[in-house]
């Protein structure tokens, strides 16, 4: 078995640690070491996105990486989208517009949104179906989920919480 | 009556926002993956790679060997406590481990335990098999030819034949049909799909040596059905044995079959005594969990020759794969199938149906089918399509022809079925209209002219959900009714658990607002529980579109236990007889009195502090609901498609969806129900295929194959409604679930092949790839 | 799913040469990577092993060589190689038509015509795969054909000498996959 190595990032905004594997995942990391089950596992070949997160600004998919390669970097989870107890505007576009059904893909989904509307601010709905479409969903059919991007789009512009 | 009630209080027909998606847009979900208890230890499958082979060793030596292995458990091992086999939900048996031979690609063969996922990973791959390999089945056609290799040697019966159904009357079918004027027939496959949940299928078994408890934490559809077999299966006493289905990502019936990791897990689990998790990737979902479908139908309408239908006959060959682990009511094997007369009506009619084994995964019933409904839609709604074409007949006028008149329900259909009540033509109308019928066909003539490739297709689908009344529908021997139990506490606040399991549905809002509707308490005030078989009363679980059916109404019934109880509480308070007072949705209050009135919370109050004498304290009650009948949730869909000539490409311009599910709880929930399913039938129509080489390789056996629509490919759907309650509901309504997975493939497929249906093309089989597609146009000599 | 591939390739040396060296299965071995025949069970039947590895994935097959018809007038050969993964992971069969050509320049063509049918965990891949991975070992093959020819020295009958198994790279059978969608098939 090959020797652990030190993997040390900023998760959420908090610093953790941990001696890991090479080839331990980033997605198993996060759920089991960090202790962190928002993100999910839904496929084995990279394509569902339900372990979408931000790794240094940019959306990753977890499951493709390994741990050590974040070593240094900082992370932002679905976790870390409340602030103060505040819902961030995509948490409440997606209850506000039934976003969700079963809520597996959601973590996923609202992490490429995030990442969308920071690119993005004033997306149209091709850009938001192009943006999230790394991520799948059998539950929704999409629809209200766009009309959840939208909302938080519209709401962010009013002057909520980036 | 329904009251209406305020959008504070929440009650039926209210969009009350979902209290379940808190947790979930916080990432706060506890699914199964996310459940982790001290000591865990993980389980993964070791595989065969052959669809049919004897299983001459295995060696499991190295593997055991390993550092951080705890077990390797084998076939073997399983037959020494008799747990080689399991009974499956058709009375079937299937291989929990492989002993003997191994009958498809990805039959489990053996389960290691490891301290670690990554640890189990390694092990599995130092498991060694022998195999010999053995002649392969995967043509059903074939199945019972006489040199066909013989799949179950474990039956007394040696042949690859599983069942022979039929319905209906042969002969006076048969003498139509030789009578008829004209006739229009389809030979219809209905593909094998995956309804491939985003979360797969997993459990943590926990059995605790100190109590002798067993807890298994498990995507289950159907948790107490699950415990009742576990019980009778593994010989452990049912109430020490406690199922809890958490947050479940998505079941489409996927999640309601036993699967081998399950029992593995805990006999795992009882070897050990510490809890051992078992989740499987996806491509073991796809390749050995529960398919869907796989129905090579024929179907045959016998007609006058202005279009009144005279008879319909139906012959099925099911390819049921390896063992039949299809998930359907006792009777019924091949489930509601007969509901294959559709929305018309057949003075006569035949159906007959024929399962036959294959060296392909085990199973038949899932993907939103309530039963096989979806095969019996897709094949209606094609041969009417079929039969229009014969009779050069707008196939909306076909329909409108045929189509049972409201005046008749409930309609007793020549194949056995009460339709409760049904309004076709009024839903036909609301799509016809709202899509812009009549401008689309003349757009199709200019078009036409042009060269262009434009296609209309029409569904108009009745599908029958809600199993079932008892005299009929019973799953192992357990009957099919399902609970809910409700208990108000002093502050006028409530707890209500049911026998269902929602995977998405909505079930801790749409409960409580039937809740909210009978009782007057808040939907907010409401908390539902479901899925922990310690605490939820005894139920069937939720597929088959059955919850609102059975446990909504049985949530109202129960409601309504309480209100009479209630009613005798507020008399006592109010000082009067029961007779003076009148109910509205929140109080009792005193005929021509308003002002003398309790409400709900004053009465719960009472019910705890100022109990009537002769009265119990406490304000509950439970119900066990068998419905007298099942219902019959209906509409039209219309799909507008241009076909690319240079590509084959089948672009869908819009999507029409008209449901009726009689009164509606909630309707945000129903318009993401049928968004969700629609995009669903697209898929299985354009995209999706588990398809078997001649060696019995899984094709299909990974999302790189298996094609899941991204926000790209979906269209907008454009949803409205029509409203025929049913009659024999509590407050009329019909579930609607499995409506858009029922009733839209056949839009596509009728779509496109309306497109080419002036070059010829009668029928074009899913999945409608671009490939196909654009191979019917060289055909034609059409491609640019 | 039975796999059909046709190579043809030239050799520049006599026909008889290439001729003697292709109808021993042991000496084709030496060329094929990660091939060996270890034992010669009859006249026409031979056991061997060959050991396949695309990325980290290794699979070793065990089984017998057959020489179904070997047409010595007509420089026509045709051979059955079935093998069994060993530790279970699936197995695979090839039929091969091989014909030779002589040529005017005194080289040889070699026409082959293969039958290449996978069961188990790699078939699942789908022929993109098995296409791809069977493309580059008979790259390879060919190559060591063409130096092996030329070695003044002969190998001497009874002593297996296996080619080096290098492990296909995943990369290049995925470059390879990619670049076979845009290639021009003839």
């Amino acid at each position: 078995m090959a020797k652990k190595q030190l993997v040390r990032v900023k998760v959420n905004g908090r610093d953790r640690q941990a001696e890991v594997e090479p080839r331990l995942l980033l997605i198993h990391f996060i759920r089991e070491v960090l202790e962190l089950t928002g993100s999910h596992i839904g496929c084995d070949t990279s394509h569902c996105g339900a372990c979408t997160v931000l790794l240094n600004g940019k959306t990753v998919k977890s499951c493709t990486m390994f741990a050590v390669q974040a070593d240094g970097g900082e992370i932002l989870t679905v976790e870390g989208l409340i602030k103060d107890g505040q819902l961030h505007p995509l948490q409440e576009g997606f209850k506000e517009e039934h976003g969700l059904q079963c809520g597996f893909c959601t973590p996923g989904m609202l992490m490429s949104s995030y990442a969308l509307l920071h690119n993005n601010p004033k997306p149209s709905e091709e850009d938001i179906r192009w943006g999230i479409s790394g991520n799948l969903c059998r539950c929704t059919g999409y629809q209200n989920i766009v009309r959840a991007v939208q909302f938080a789009a519209d709401k962010i512009a009013q002057g909520g919480a980036k | 009556m329904i009251h209406k009630t305020s959008p504070e209080m929440g009650g039926m027909g209210h969009s009350v926002k979902r209290k379940e998606d808190l947790r979930f847009i916080q990432g706060k979900g506890n699914y199964v993956d996310d459940v982790r208890l001290p000591g865990m230890v993980y389980g993964q499958m070791v595989r065969s790679p052959y669809a049919h082979a004897r299983l001459k060793s295995v060696n499991t030596e190295k593997a055991k060997k390993l550092s951080g292995v705890l077990a390797v458990i084998t076939g073997e091992d399983l037959a020494k406590a008799n747990l080689a086999w399991m009974p499956t939900l058709s009375y079937d048996k299937q291989m929990v481990l492989a002993t003997g031979k191994v009958l498809f690609q990805s039959q489990e063969v053996a389960f290691v335990v490891a301290e670690d996922r990554y640890t189990a990973a390694d092990a599995a791959e130092l498991v060694e098999v022998e195999y010999e390999e053995l002649p392969v089945l995967v043509d059903p056609k074939k199945a019972m030819d006489p040199d066909a290799p013989l799949l179950r040697e474990d039956r007394e019966q040696k042949d690859n034949h599983i069942f022979h159904w039929e319905v209906g009357d042969r002969q006076a079918t048969e003498q139509v049909f030789q009578k008829a004027a004209v006739k229009a027939s389809v030979n219809a496959f209905f593909p094998r799909c995956h309804p491939a949940p985003l979360e797969t299928c997993g459990c943590v078994a926990d059995f605790n040596r100190a109590t002798g408890k067993l807890t298994v934490y498990m995507t289950s559809q159907a948790p107490h059905a699950h415990r009742t077999v576990f019980a009778l299966v593994g010989g452990i006493p049912e109430q020490n044995i406690r199922v809890v289905s958490p947050d479940i990502g998505g079941g489409f019936g996927n999640k309601v079959p036993v699967y081998p990791g399950y029992v593995c897990a805990i006999v795992a689990s009882l070897t050990l005594g510490v809890p051992v998790k078992w989740i499987e990737t996806r491509s073991e979902n796809l390749q050995s969990t529960g398919f869907a479908r796989d129905y090579h139908m024929t179907a045959e309408i016998a007609a006058d020759r202005e279009g009144k239908m005279q008879a319909l006959r139906v012959k099925t060959l099911a390819d049921h794969g390896a063992f039949n682990a299809a998930a359907q009511p006792t009777k019924f094997p091949a489930g509601l199938f007969s509901i294959c007369t559709g929305s018309y009506e057949y003075p006569t009619a035949f159906c007959e149906v024929d399962g036959v084994y294959t060296n392909k995964a085990p199973g038949g019933i899932a993907y939103r089918c309530s039963f096989r409904v979806t095969e019996a839609a897709y094949l209606i709604e094609r041969v009417v399509d079929v039969l229009a074409l014969e009779l050069k007949m707008d196939p909306a006028e076909l329909r409108r022809k045929n189509f049972i008149p409201e005046s008749k329900f409930p309609y007793k259909s020549s194949l056995g079925w009460t339709y409760d009540s049904g309004n076709y033509e009024a839903a036909m109308k609301v799509a016809l209209d709202k899509i812009g019928y009549a401008q689309l066909r003349k757009e199709q003539e200019e078009k036409r002219k042009k060269g262009d490739l434009m296609g209309i297709g029409i569904s108009s689908f009745t599908e029958i959900v809600g199993a079932g009344p008892a005299h009929t529908f019973d799953i192992l021997g357990i009957k099919m009714f399902d609970s809910c139990e409700i208990r108000i506490h002093p502050t006028g606040k409530a707890i209500a658990r049911m026998g269902t399991k929602s995977q998405g549905q909505g079930h801790e809002t749409t409960y409580a607002q039937i809740v909210a509707q009978e009782l007057g308490i808040p939907a907010a005030d409401v908390v539902i529980e479901e899925g922990d078989t310690d605490t939820a009363p005894y139920g069937l679980g939720t597929y088959a579109s059955r919850s609102t059916p059975t446990s909504g109404a049985a949530t109202a019934v129960a409601a309504r236990k309480i209100r009479d109880k209630a009613k005798k509480i507020a008399a006592y308070l109010l000082e009067c007889s029961e007779n003076d007072l009148e109910w509205e949705p929140g109080k009792f209050f005193v005929k021509g009195a308003p002002s003398k009135a309790k409400t709900i919370q004053e009465i719960a109050f009472a019910a705890y502090t100022n109990i009537p004498p002769g009265l119990e304290a406490g304000l509950e009650a439970v119900d066990y609901y068998d419905p007298p009948n099942l219902t019959f949730p209906f509409g039209t869909y219309v799909c507008v498609v241009d076909i690319d000539k240079g590509t084959g490409e089948v672009k869908v311009r819009r999507f029409v969806a008209v449901d009726d599910c009689g009164n509606i709880i909630n309707p945000m929930i129903v318009e993401g129900q049928i968004h969700g399913g629609l995009t669903e039938g697209l898929a299985i129509a354009f995209m999706q295929q588990i398809d078997y080489d001649e060696s019995g390789n899984v094709q299909g056996g990974s999302f790189m194959d298996y094609l899941l629509p991204t926000a790209v490919e979906t269209p907008h759907w454009e949803t409205d409604k029509t409203c025929t309650p049913s009659p024999h509901h509590p407050f009329g309504a019909k579930g609607v679930g499995e409506s858009p997975n029922v009733g839209s493939p056949a839009a596509f497929v009728n779509a496109v092949v309306d497109a080419l249906s002036h070059l010829g093309v009668r029928h074009i089989d899913m999945p409608i790839t671009p490939w196909k597609v654009w191979n019917v146009l060289k055909e034609k000599g059409v491609t640019s | 799913m039975p796999l059909k591939i046709e190579k043809t390739f030239e050799v520049g040396q006599p026909i008889e040469k290439v001729w003697a060296f292709l109808s021993d299965p042991r000496k084709v071995a030496t060329c094929v990577p990660g091939a060996q025949i270890t034992e010669q069970v009859d006249e026409k039947t031979y056991k061997g092993a060959i050991k396949v590895k695309v990325g980290p994935s290794v699979t070793d097959y065990t089984g017998e060589v057959q020489i179904v018809r070997l047409d010595p007038q007509n420089h026509e050969i045709e051979i059955l190689g079935k093998g069994q993964d060993v530790r279970g992971r699936g197995s695979a069969s090839m039929k091969m038509t091989g014909k030779l050509g002589a040529l005017p320049d005194s080289g040889t063509e070699v026409k082959s015509e293969s039958e290449i049918n996978v069961v188990g965990i790699l078939a699942q891949m789908g022929s993109r795969v098995i296409a791809e991975v069977s493309n580059i070992m008979f790259g390879e093959f060919t190559k060591n054909l063409q130096a092996r020819l030329q070695q003044p020295s002969e190998v001497p009958a009874g002593q297996p000498d296996s080619a080096e198994v290098k492990p296909i790279k995943a990369t290049s059978v995925a470059w390879e996959a990619a670049k076979g969608v845009f290639r021009k098939k003839p």
